[in-house]
């Protein structure tokens, strides 16, 4: 057991930034953490908690036995995105950590590595879910007026519920991984579950814009206590209705019977990895091998440019082929909208898009200034969230002395980081925003006046990106995905843009609301406050990133 | 041509790696710099490259000083640092692009460096497949004719013979040889000592952050009654 615990303490140790990165600046992390908290935590776990809430509520008033159906349904989307997003992390943890040559030749029995590779991927994955199931299991408790009971079974349950579906994803990946050989390759593998995740993404946005998503509609569906969703979702995950079973009536045979699922499932996981993990693993490579060719006419053909064009070939060239970069950093910026559609389709809000376009076709001064301000908030929030600036500095990883070596100015290299942002950013931007602007038929003044607008917001937050990233970078990390996976500097600065931008936002509408101000009035203030912005970060960048990048310690 | 004057580095404010450092590297001249393990050894080259920043004293390489003319300094040197896992998703070609580039080496001297050096490292075939293909010796054998492509006049090499094999290892020392006999300075870390009693004119020692010896071998040698330099090494270093 103590062996056990020791490794699964080093083994995490990968994924979270270590003692040195901790204390290299306390304060950041602190306020850091505060605004992340405020900014994203609390916001979404309080929603999370009053949609079951409400949901809850619902369902028991009309008395026909199925307050649970809501918590039950939502724990099993939880528990699906636990198994789509649980296959990188699998594969990271187990195939792709790099540790395993180190673990092998140690005196450890298969069974201790297996455990605390399993308990290292739970602990990871569990990170971001943890506030999401206890909001959704308070919802459930406090609108079903449950007994003090439930607050134990709900904490057992926010322990445990990924747990089935990340030994899905552990048998799954150990399947493929022992009977296929084209995927002893970490490149293949990422490739492989970055499209198979989007596909799944994708497939959910369809179902759910299909049936329409209207709430009293849902509310009635689940008010059937035979539902069809649910039976199938329970024979999936069979474990999440005997946890949910077991607050309302307080029953200690349901909880466990949950127990049990959980134990049996990590005892076939267990079972099934001493046979098919160890012969899976050896072996395995980040490239593949490959026939050197002459490159003598090559040579000759090597052309002189300017170093801020080659280095920023560079740049481009390692965010496309490193596959954990191109799905995280790249993709995103091309689906966002598929997010934004579902977003709006879950509100159920059918006629929005019409009367959008009705208002600003017949130049509704505040459907004018909503669109505007959709432009400035989104692209902040993909600049942050494809994280291409605010991970900048940490991707350079092991061999960052590169940057502090060679002959060239440290805000050089950040304006050509910044640039690779704004240029993949600023392009995803770009095409969403003249596709709309044409769609609406708004004038090409207007156009130019969108997309201006949007690359300044995505300059803002790269030069952000970039500082934020510069306080702390993440320098050690195995592979590229843990580059990215488990990086504060990434989910802080995500938290500083969602509040900058909805500042920038609600400022600018309120002004428009509560003063005489017309729309081109206030616009013009946001123009202005966007430069202002600009300018602000780059500053930062210009005096304090170069400084951090100068007094960091490799 | 590199000065490295009187040079205190503490990290974190505890750990003292360099105690008032100074040595010097004339042109003409490889000189080795040997020390156990946690000696100070890459903290010197770091500091050499500017790659960390020194609490005291001035460090200049080819009269430019680190700190305050920093390009000058960095356009200066060849340094090979003690890992060659850079840029693995770039091929050979591309990287020594982004090189020759970076040190503005002009399309004639960098084509004929480039056939030269990979024909003596024999890495030509290689040149043109990504780097994530290369064993860990091609992947050093890059290293080098990255750090030599500009032809800088001070090499500093921290470790350059790991993962080379003999021939590489061989072809390296030639061009050190070479390199000084054109006036140039080779500054190299190294734990083998029969390397750096067959190649250099000049050792440094150093153990704790303290240089225990800067000087010939020939004199170091004497000092210690004709002892063999392993034996002189581990009687400096385990005082």
């Amino acid at each position: 057991m103590k062996m056990y615990l020791r490794l699964v303490s080093a083994l995490i140790q990968g994924v979270e930034p270590s003692d040195k990165e901790k204390k290299r600046n306390k304060a950041f992390y602190v306020v850091m953490t505060i605004i992340a908290g405020f900014g994203i935590m609390l916001p979404m776990t309080f929603f999370v908690g009053v949609i079951i809430y409400a949901l809850t509520g619902s369902l028991k008033a009309l008395e026909l036995g199925t307050t649970q159906n809501g918590v039950e349904l939502f724990l099993h989307l939880i528990s699906a995105f636990s198994f789509i997003f649980g296959l990188n992390v699998i594969f990271s943890v187990f195939y792709f950590s790099g540790d395993i040559e180190n673990l092998l030749p140690l005196p450890l029995r298969p069974y201790q590595i297996i455990a605390s590779k399993f308990t290292a991927a739970l602990i990871s994955e569990s990170v971001m879910e943890v506030l999401v199931i206890i909001a959704a299991l308070a919802g459930y408790i406090i609108g079903g007026g449950l007994h003090f009971y439930s607050w134990i079974i709900a904490l057992i349950g926010t322990l445990t519920v990924p747990i089935l579906p990340l030994v899905y994803c552990g048998i799954l990946c150990m399947v493929v991984m022992y009977f296929t050989r084209f995927v002893k390759n970490k490149d293949t593998v990422n490739k492989i579950t970055g499209i198979f995740t989007f596909v799944v993404i994708i497939g959910i946005v369809f179902l759910i814009s299909k049936s329409g998503f209207d709430t009293n509609e849902l509310i009635k569906a689940m008010s059937q206590p035979n539902n069809g969703v649910l039976s199938v979702m329970n024979c999936i995950f069979p474990h999440i209705q005997f946890l949910v079973n077991s607050m309302e009536p307080a029953s200690l045979w349901q909880i466990i019977i949950y127990l049990l699922i959980n134990g049996a499932a990590i005892a076939v996981f267990m079972l099934l990895a001493q046979l098919l993990y160890f012969p899976s693993v050896i072996g395995i490579g980040q490239g593949s091998a490959r026939k050197h060719r002459a490159s003598s006419s090559i040579i000759a053909k090597m052309k002189k440019h300017r170093p801020s064009v080659t280095y920023l070939k560079k740049e481009l060239r390692l965010l496309v082929r490193t596959p954990a970069y191109f799905t995280n950093c790249v993709m995103i910026n091309l689906i966002w909208p598929v997010f934004l559609y579902l977003m709006v389709v879950m509100q159920g809000q059918t006629n929005f898009l019409e009367s959008f376009i009705y208002g600003i076709h017949s130049g509704n001064e505040e459907t004018v200034l909503l669109f505007m301000l959709g432009i400035v908030a989104s692209s902040v929030l993909v600049t942050a969230v494809n994280c291409i600036a605010s991970s900048a500095l940490t991707r350079e990883g092991k061999h960052f002395a590169f940057i502090k070596y060679i002959p060239l100015p440290y805000i050089a290299q950040i304006n050509i980081k910044a640039l690779v942002s704004i240029i993949i950013s600023g392009s995803g931007m770009l095409i969403y925003v003249i596709a709309a602007c044409i769609w609406l038929n708004t004038g090409i003044k207007f156009t130019l006046f969108c997309c201006l607008l949007s690359l300044l917001s995505v300059s803002f937050a790269t030069y952000f990106g970039i500082y934020m990233d510069s306080v702390n970078p993440k320098l050690i990390w195995d592979d590229e995905l843990n580059a990215l996976r488990g990086n504060y500097n990434i989910f802080f600065n995500m938290a500083m843009a969602i509040v900058i931008a909805a500042a920038i936002c609600a400022g600018s509408y309120l002004l428009f609301r509560f003063t005489d101000l017309g729309s081109i009035t206030v616009l013009i203030i946001l123009f202005v406050v966007v430069m202002i912005l600009n300018a602000v970060s780059y500053l930062l960048c210009h005096y304090r990133a170069t400084k951090n990048i100068d007094n960091m310690l490799i | 041509m590199i000065k490295f004057r009187n040079v205190t580095k503490t990290y974190n404010k505890t750990v003292k790696a360099l105690d008032d450092v100074s040595f010097d590297v004339s042109g003409g001249e490889i000189v080795g710099f040997i020390g156990p393990n946690g000696s100070g050894k890459t903290t010197t080259m770091k500091l050499l490259t500017g790659i960390i920043k020194a609490d005291k004293g001035k460090i200049s390489v080819n009269g430019f000083d680190i700190r305050e003319d920093p390009i000058k300094a960095k356009q200066s040197i060849g340094y090979i640092a003690d890992s060659p896992d850079m840029f693995l998703r770039l091929k050979g070609t591309e990287f020594l692009e982004l090189i020759g580039d970076i040190y503005k080496v002009s399309e004639k001297d960098r084509r004929e460096r480039i056939s030269s050096l990979s024909e003596k490292f024999g890495l030509t075939e290689a040149l043109s497949s990504p780097m994530m293909s290369y064993s860990h010796g091609m992947r050093q054998k890059m290293m080098v004719i990255a750090a030599l492509l500009h032809k800088p006049p001070v090499w500093i090499l921290d470790e350059p013979m790991i993962g080379l094999d003999p021939k590489s290892a061989f072809e390296l020392k030639q061009l050190m040889r070479d390199h000084t006999k054109e006036g140039n300075a080779v500054f190299f870390s190294t734990h083998v000592l029969e390397v750096a009693e067959k190649l250099c004119d000049r050792v440094v020692i150093i153990k704790k952050g303290h240089i225990l010896y800067s000087g010939t071998l020939e004199e170091l040698e004497k000092q210690n009654k004709n002892d063999s330099l392993e034996n002189i090494f581990l009687e400096l270093t385990e005082k």
